[in-house]
């Protein structure tokens, strides 16, 4: 089945967490060998936050399948992860990260589940061994994830996926969102599938991190729900946000009206400013979201509106709409 | 081949049992018709049969096409996937269960080369239930009109016709079906509306409710902000911020109104001070986002060359 894998490239971002790489390369360019004839290894260091030691590099010299890009400064995995697709050749990518994640083993499974249909296959570790509070930490990180996101995934962040070219080439890759890569992937249209691979034992460290760590998750679970649910339409957001601020405010004020109507005098009541404040609020927010619509309207364009799986027929499909020209485009009609 | 002249769209969703019937429909209706059509199916993510039985239709007639979406994304990414795709230089737009009725399409195309750039068809005895349905979309088009000045009777029904010169400018996103005339109006689009028939659901069940109404509410309120102050975003937060100013002067007009009284007691309250310190900052505030959104359309504008608005020829000879 897989001897006409076509060229296949592996994607390995190297930021703050790195196993031994040669160690690393040694044992899964053995496991993709197996399957995919032909192949590359593309290494790209995070900046300043890891260098490629000597001895890698001696490796890298000697093996012409690997190649090693250095960012000028640390732009985080996403960065890396942008960097080695621009830079790989393969019509197939696979990411894998800079330490044993997964088993050697689970290579083959997970390019296999690339089916023809499949745009991009993800891993979920699984059986895992993981401590118990490591696992009880995913499972609480995973049960906000897919409420926010409404995927199913179950292990989201994993960086060992398949991807094709195309695909990948279409994901947002910015800021820390390839934690949660399936999910945007999905919401450009993309067939994803995730597939159960063996955790690698080398993984399952018991790790507690540190509470600005879980915030920042938190905070990007958030980033994610707005990302995916609104960034079309930032208005419906704010303006929601903006309701429940004048909502309250109006409420309030108008209380205090009935007060004063009644004789209660209101002037030094804090409850007043609290209303007016509310009030104020609202209405700011409600300039931030047309401030939102007001990008996306201009910014609107057909990149990843729409995504053709097949055109049938008398088909070619067109290319997407193609250089508009820069001429006021005349049409014709009789002078009047 | 000859250069096709009417490109008709229907996105479908689920509609297998509608496919045969609508594509002879359209065929019996363009038959007579001077110049070469298409008909373009858009598949969006349909899980029953409707791809096979286009592509039955597709083996029979080469005029008919399918582009298949890869997943279920709505109607608007369809509709847009099929004006993209689209060759003719006028399309058709229609709805792919059968309520819409091929027949009037050479009337739609009759008034577009009459010199319009959008021709909307508006339902007649529209065969819909009346609670859920047609109130909802009376008032609806009531409030789409009045707030974007664009009358436009009837803007849920699909049957339009465009000119792929107006729909090459356009670009519609999340749910902007809803309203390609106030877009198109925003490109200055010259714009008619014709009657059109309107027959009940003959199969399936409506994929639309009454669920919509945030939505389509504050996409109103984009669509206001925008056909007013689209090329000068500042203005309108410079209205707003000037309304903000105004109600922070009432209360300090009260606050000094209340010191030349000697008034103690009521010149010592804090509301009034604050409130307007409040309403004050909101209109610096408001302010400065107007230029935050003035910077994004000069940026944006200057990278979009081709949005120019649509024009045509009054004097002179005619080249295109």
């Amino acid at each position: 089945m897989s001897e006409t894998l076509p060229y296949l490239s592996v994607v390995v971002p190297v930021a703050s967490r790195a196993d031994d790489l040669a160690d690393v390369y040694s044992v899964f360019s053995k496991a993709v060998a197996a399957v995919a004839p032909d192949y590359e290894f593309v290494f790209v260091f995070d900046g300043s936050a890891t260098t490629p030691d000597e001895s890698f590099l001696k490796l890298a010299q000697h093996d012409s399948r690997i190649r090693v890009y250095e960012l000028s400064h640390t732009f985080g995995e996403t960065g890396a992860l942008r960097t080695g697709i621009a830079e790989s050749r393969g019509e197939i990518i696979l990411t894998l990260p800079a330490y044993f994640q997964v088993v050697p083993g689970a290579v083959a499974p997970l390019l296999a589940a690339l089916v023809p249909d499949v745009d991009i296959v993800v891993t979920k570790r699984e059986p895992r061994h993981d401590p118990r509070l490591n696992r009880l930490q995913t499972r609480v990180f995973h049960a906000l994830v897919r409420w926010v996101t409404g995927t199913e995934f179950g292990d989201i962040a994993c960086g060992v996926r398949a991807l094709r070219r195309p695909a990948a080439e279409l994901l947002p890759l910015y800021g820390d969102l390839h934690r949660f890569l399936p999910a945007f992937a999905r919401q450009q249209g993309l067939h994803v599938v995730e597939v159960a691979l063996e955790q690698h034992p080398k993984d399952s460290r018991m790790r507690v991190y540190r509470p600005g760590t879980y915030v920042r998750r938190i905070l990007d679970v958030f980033t994610v729900l707005f990302l995916l649910k609104f960034t079309e339409k930032p208005l419906r957001f704010f303006g929601l946000v903006a309701l429940w601020f004048l909502g309250a405010g109006v409420a309030i004020t108008s209380v205090l009206a009935v007060q004063r109507l009644a004789g209660v005098g209101i002037a030094n009541r804090p409850l007043l400013l609290l209303g007016v404040l509310l009030i104020a609020l609202g209405v700011q927010i409600a300039g931030l979201g047309l401030i939102g619509e007001i990008v996306v309207h201009w910014q609107a364009g057909d990149r990843g509106l729409y995504r053709i799986k097949r055109p049938h027929g008398n088909a070619r499909s067109t290319p997407p709409p193609a250089a508009q020209s820069t001429t006021p485009r005349v049409q014709s009609q009789p002078p009047h | 081949m000859n250069p096709i002249h009417i490109s008709v769209i229907v996105p479908v969703f689920n509609e297998e049992e509608s496919v045969p019937l609508l594509t002879e429909a359209v065929r019996t209706s363009l038959e007579g018709s001077a110049g070469t059509w298409e008909l373009v199916f858009v598949d969006d993510g349909s899980t029953d049969r409707t791809t096979s039985m286009v592509q039955l239709e597709i083996a029979d007639d080469s005029r008919v096409r399918l582009v298949q979406l890869a997943r279920n994304r709505g109607q608007t990414p369809a509709m847009m996937a099929g004006f993209r795709e689209a060759r003719g230089d006028v399309i058709v737009s229609m709805d792919g269960d059968l309520q819409n009725d091929p027949k009037d399409i050479p009337a739609l195309v009759a008034k577009l080369e009459e010199g319009y750039d959008l021709v909307a068809g508006w339902r007649m005895r529209r065969q819909d239930k009346l609670l859920t349905r047609k109130v909802p979309s009376w008032i609806a088009n009531r409030l789409i009109a009045r707030i974007t000045g664009i009358p436009i009777r009837d803007n849920g029904c699909s049957l339009k016709a465009y000119r792929k010169t107006l729909l090459d400018r356009v670009t519609l996103y999340s749910e902007m079906h809803r309203f390609i005339p106030a877009i198109a109006a925003l490109h200055g689009a010259r714009i008619a509306q014709i009657p059109v028939r309107h027959h009940p659901r003959r199969f399936g069940k409506s994929k639309y409710g009454l669920g919509r109404t945030y939505r389509v509410l504050a996409d109103l309120v984009t669509l206001r902000m925008l056909s007013r102050f689209r090329e000068r975003p500042l203005l309108g937060f410079a209205w707003t911020a000037f309304g903000a100013l105004a109600v922070g002067g009432a209360f300090g007009a009260a606050w000094l109104v209340a010191l030349l009284q000697f008034r103690e007691e009521k010149a010592s309250a804090l509301v009034f001070p604050a409130a307007a310190i409040i309403w004050l900052a909101t209109a610096v505030f408001l302010l400065m986002l107007g230029l935050v959104a003035e910077t994004i359309v000069r940026h944006t504008q200057q990278r979009r060359a081709n949005d120019t608005p649509l024009t045509r020829r009054m004097h002179g000879n005619d080249h295109s």
